[in-house]
């Protein structure tokens, strides 16, 4: 394999930002979670509390079953282990399709393999620099961990199964890479088998103690770290499993390269119409072609998420007489109300707002990608306005944002309206969400701005995204400093129903972020297109 | 007046000077060629032509408007082909077409599938399985199906290959007898010379010289290498329409205007040639013997 150092190099230099971002995020998260022990459970560990908690069906199915709740490490494991074990396969699995399909369907891997560099050598690189990204989260989190005074034993087996879930999907992605000839399905394939392995081990963890259904959680990629018990008596030789099925599938996608022609996949693409659609023939019309399976994706990950937390409300009010130390905690991360389900509500809105932010941010973004994929310049070559090219796009992340914040406020309180026989939590739920929706919005309108006179700025959007995740996550139970903590967008706003309405608030911020919004496609107007 | 008129359009990136004072002429009704190596200018030109980029300096006009502050209405009088298209990975060839014809104001139904069978295009796949090529024949059909009084063809051949490439001359030869005007880039001469009527020469952001291809002929000289059963005589270096000529032997060397080609070979033939090779000079050889000397701006008279 001639080249690969130097390919390793540029795939590293290339990726470091990728990588780094999502280490120091996930690998922060692990030991912050351990060190925020004493403050999230408090004297609720000892009695049982939290073990009543944790054996609730929806609890287990979100999180995994606990091993050992009465530590920091186990309890972290429980609580954030299965999710950033996840989620490093994302990352892994994202990685690597970077590497090799995307690049490839951009051509850029032509250019090497014209070179001297081996058949397989852009795999064999995207490979290897997306294992050792796995194996330096593992790292932190072993560190992280044992750094807050976590036993070292425990703290390598939740690292090594951290990395070791996250190297499957490396895998993972090396192998969908082979199978399609585009990036974009590679990726939707690869978390396709993500998600499926998530809700696999959801639905055996959810089922009863004693049913077999239970066993079907060892087939689930994700579920190998938890299995692997750290902090709880080790089971080491768990771990070979997510190692051999990595080197199983590292393998296959050699052995399928071979088999392929560069730039195709092994799955032939099918062929299409010969003729648009009249919905296709207009910039609106092509924008929400390109976006709509970006929000498909979103609204079935948000419409399993509203669903599993609405059903989880009904049985708060059960959990909490038995177990009233739980109220304590439900109502720190609610805002000080009685009722709670609606601390429990407002907590979650709180943080699908964010989310929605994220997604409307990302819709805005596709326009960016545009110029920089030379799409914008055939369109602005015709009789298309710049204006209204924005416009299309601005359009499609706004709407498709409150769309998907006003679905997930309504499958968020069904279950309550079910079990109640009356559509009032609805009504009240949908209008404490779009009470939210105008920070929502702010972050689309910064988005704008900066994308009409600055776009090489862009990513400051997500630095005020991340710290609004960080805020409405830990930022109440870190007892931050108040004007820290209320510098996010969505800080003005009332907080339905626990606060009252402020229409003043809700207006003057809706009036900033279409501000923000016009001067944004102002400024779109009178700069260079950006071109590839 | 012409239909684009540029007069000292300067444009900079930081700073790399692109354009830097560059003229332009195109005549109503002419395939005009823009003519430059790799660097020159030619693209950038284009995307100020279109209101893409905006001009430092100078001045611009297309059709007789401004390309940035009336783009949007220029633009249904006008197509354009950029050097390298891409497309909507998802989308169809065919989805493309509609979707751009329609964006520009409305496809010729018959020419459309005219020239869909023309190009050999299979408008059912999806533009991710495109070639350059394939790509570059769906832009192609979408802009010369529209009915516009001016196409933009950058480089608009650099993927096709030599069947396709004909097509594509014929379908521009027949667009201009119907009064459409066209604007050529290319950084190969042979390109430009079967197809225009004028050419501009750019070189560093600047008109370096501009012309029929007539007028230019000094530009098309062929490229001979002779070998001869006999010493070669002195008087062929001094023999009209020969240039740079160097004797080694047997051996010959020259450029030969292409209107003394005949009397050349009808000279050295008698002579007894045992081999001979000929080719038109690359644009960066002219380039290298015209304009690199004397600083490497003025034309060399
Ligand atoms: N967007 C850009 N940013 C910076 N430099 C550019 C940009 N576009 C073109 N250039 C530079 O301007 C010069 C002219 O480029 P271009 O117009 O593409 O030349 P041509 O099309 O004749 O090959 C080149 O030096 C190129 O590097
Ligand atoms: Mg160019």
């Amino acid at each position: 394999m001639n080249g690969l150092g130097a390919l390793v190099r540029l795939t590293l230099r290339r990726n470091r930002w990728f990588y780094l971002a999502w280490v120091l995020a996930l690998g922060a998260m692990v030991p912050a979670t351990a060190a925020a022990y004493e403050t999230l459970v408090g004297g609720l560990a000892g009695d049982g509390a939290l073990d009543l908690m944790a054996a609730n069906p929806t609890m287990r199915a979100m999180l995994g079953p606990p091993t050992d709740l009465t530590t920091p490490g186990g309890f972290t494991v429980w609580r954030v282990g299965t999710f950033v074990a996840t989620a490093a396969g994302v990352m892994g699995l994202l990685g690597v399709v970077r590497g090799t399909r995307a690049d490839e369907e951009a051509g850029r891997t032509e250019l090497l393999r014209s070179g001297v560099v081996g058949r397989h050598a852009p795999l064999t690189a995207a490979v290897v620099v997306g294992l050792a990204a796995c194996a330096l989260l593992g790292l932190v989190v072993t560190a992280g961990m044992s750094a807050v005074g976590e036993p070292v034993v425990g703290s390598l087996a939740l690292g090594l199964g951290v990395a070791l879930v996250a190297a499957s999907f490396v895998g993972v992605g090396a192998l969908t890479a082979q199978l399609t000839s585009s990036a974009r399905a590679a990726r939707g394939l690869g978390l396709a088998v993500l998600l499926a392995a998530y809700l696999l081990r959801a639905v055996a963890d959810a089922a009863p103690q004693h049913s077999v259904t239970r066993g079907l959680a060892w087939l689930s990629p994700v579920q190998w770290m938890a299995l692997a018990r750290p902090y709880a008596g080790e089971r080491w030789v768990v771990l070979l499993l997510p190692a051999a099925l990595t080197a199983l599938l590292v393998a296959a996608a050699f052995a399928l390269e071979s088999r392929r022609d560069h730039g195709s996949g092994l799955w032939t693409v099918r062929p299409g119409p010969d003729r648009a659609r009249p919905g296709l023939l207009s910039t609106t019309g092509l924008a929400w072609r390109l976006q709509r399976g970006v929000v498909a994706g979103w609204l079935a990950g948000l419409a399993v998420l509203a669903l599993a937390m609405g059903s989880l409300s009904g049985t708060f009010d059960q959990m909490v007489r038995e177990v009233p130390q739980l109220a304590v905690v439900l109502q720190r991360l609610g805002q000080g109300t009685d009722r709670l389900v609606d601390a429990f509500f407002v907590a979650l809105l709180g943080l699908v707002a964010v989310l929605v932010a994220v997604v409307g941010a990302q819709l805005w973004e596709r326009l960016g990608a545009e110029e920089e994929r030379g799409h914008a310049e055939l369109l602005l070559a015709t009789a298309v306005p710049r204006t209204r090219l924005a416009l299309s796009h601005l359009a499609v992340a706004v709407v498709g944002s409150l769309v998907l914040l006003v679905a997930f406020a309504v499958l968020l309180a069904v279950p309550e309206s079910v079990s109640r026989g009356d559509a009032g939590p609805v009504g009240s739920t949908v209008g404490a969400a779009l009470a939210l929706a105008p920070g929502s919005l702010l972050v689309v309108g910064l988005a704008v701005l900066l994308h009409g006179w600055a776009p090489r700025l862009g990513w400051l959007v997500w630095v005020v995204i991340a710290w609004s995740f960080f805020v409405v996550w830990v930022g109440s139970l870190l007892g931050l400093p108040g004007w820290l903590v209320s510098l996010t967008p969505w800080d003005p706003l009332p907080a339905l129903p626990v606060e009252p309405m402020d229409w003043p608030a809700v207006l003057l911020v809706t009036g900033a972020a279409a501000a923000l919004m016009a001067l944004g496609v102002w400024g779109y107007r009178r700069r260079d297109l950006r071109l590839p | 007046m012409g239909v684009i008129e540029i007069r000292g359009l300067v444009k900079r990136f930081g700073s790399t000077v692109a354009l830097d004072g560059l003229d332009l002429v195109v005549e109503q009704g002419e395939i005009h060629g823009f003519l430059g190596p790799n660097g020159a200018g030619k693209s950038t030109t284009l995307r100020i032509l279109l209101g893409l980029l905006r001009a430092d300096g100078g001045s611009a006009r297309v059709l007789g408007g401004d390309p940035w502050a009336d783009a949007a209405q220029l633009h249904r009088r006008l197509a354009y082909v950029p050097g390298d298209v891409t497309l909507w990975p998802g989308l169809t060839g065919g989805e493309v077409i509609d979707l751009l014809g329609r964006l520009r104001g409305g496809l010729d139904e018959r020419r459309r599938a005219e020239l869909v069978e023309r190009f050999d295009l299979d408008p059912r796949r999806r533009s991710s399985t495109y070639s350059k090529g394939n790509r570059q024949k769906v832009a192609l059909v979408a802009a010369l199906a529209s009915d516009v009084e001016l196409l933009l063809l950058d480089e608009p051949t650099s993927g096709l290959d030599p069947l396709m490439e004909a097509q594509f001359r014929e379908v521009v030869r027949a667009g201009s007898t119907d009064g459409r005007t066209v604007l050529l880039s290319s950084h190969i001469l042979s390109e430009v010379e079967h197809l225009c009527d004028r050419v501009s020469i750019i070189r560093a952001g600047r008109t370096v010289e501009t012309g029929t291809l007539s007028e230019l002929r000094h530009l098309t000289r062929t490229q001979l290498d002779v070998e001869l059963a006999v010493p070669v005589p002195t008087e062929l270096v001094s023999a009209p329409g020969v240039h740079d000529a160097r004797l080694d032997g047997h051996r010959l060397t020259c450029q030969v205007d292409d209107g003394a080609l005949g009397d050349v070979l009808a000279r050295l033939s008698p002579l007894g040639i045992r081999s001979l090779a000929s080719s038109p000079p690359t644009l960066e050889e002219l380039f290298l013997r015209h304009y690199d000397r004397g600083g490497g701006r003025e034309p060399r008279p």
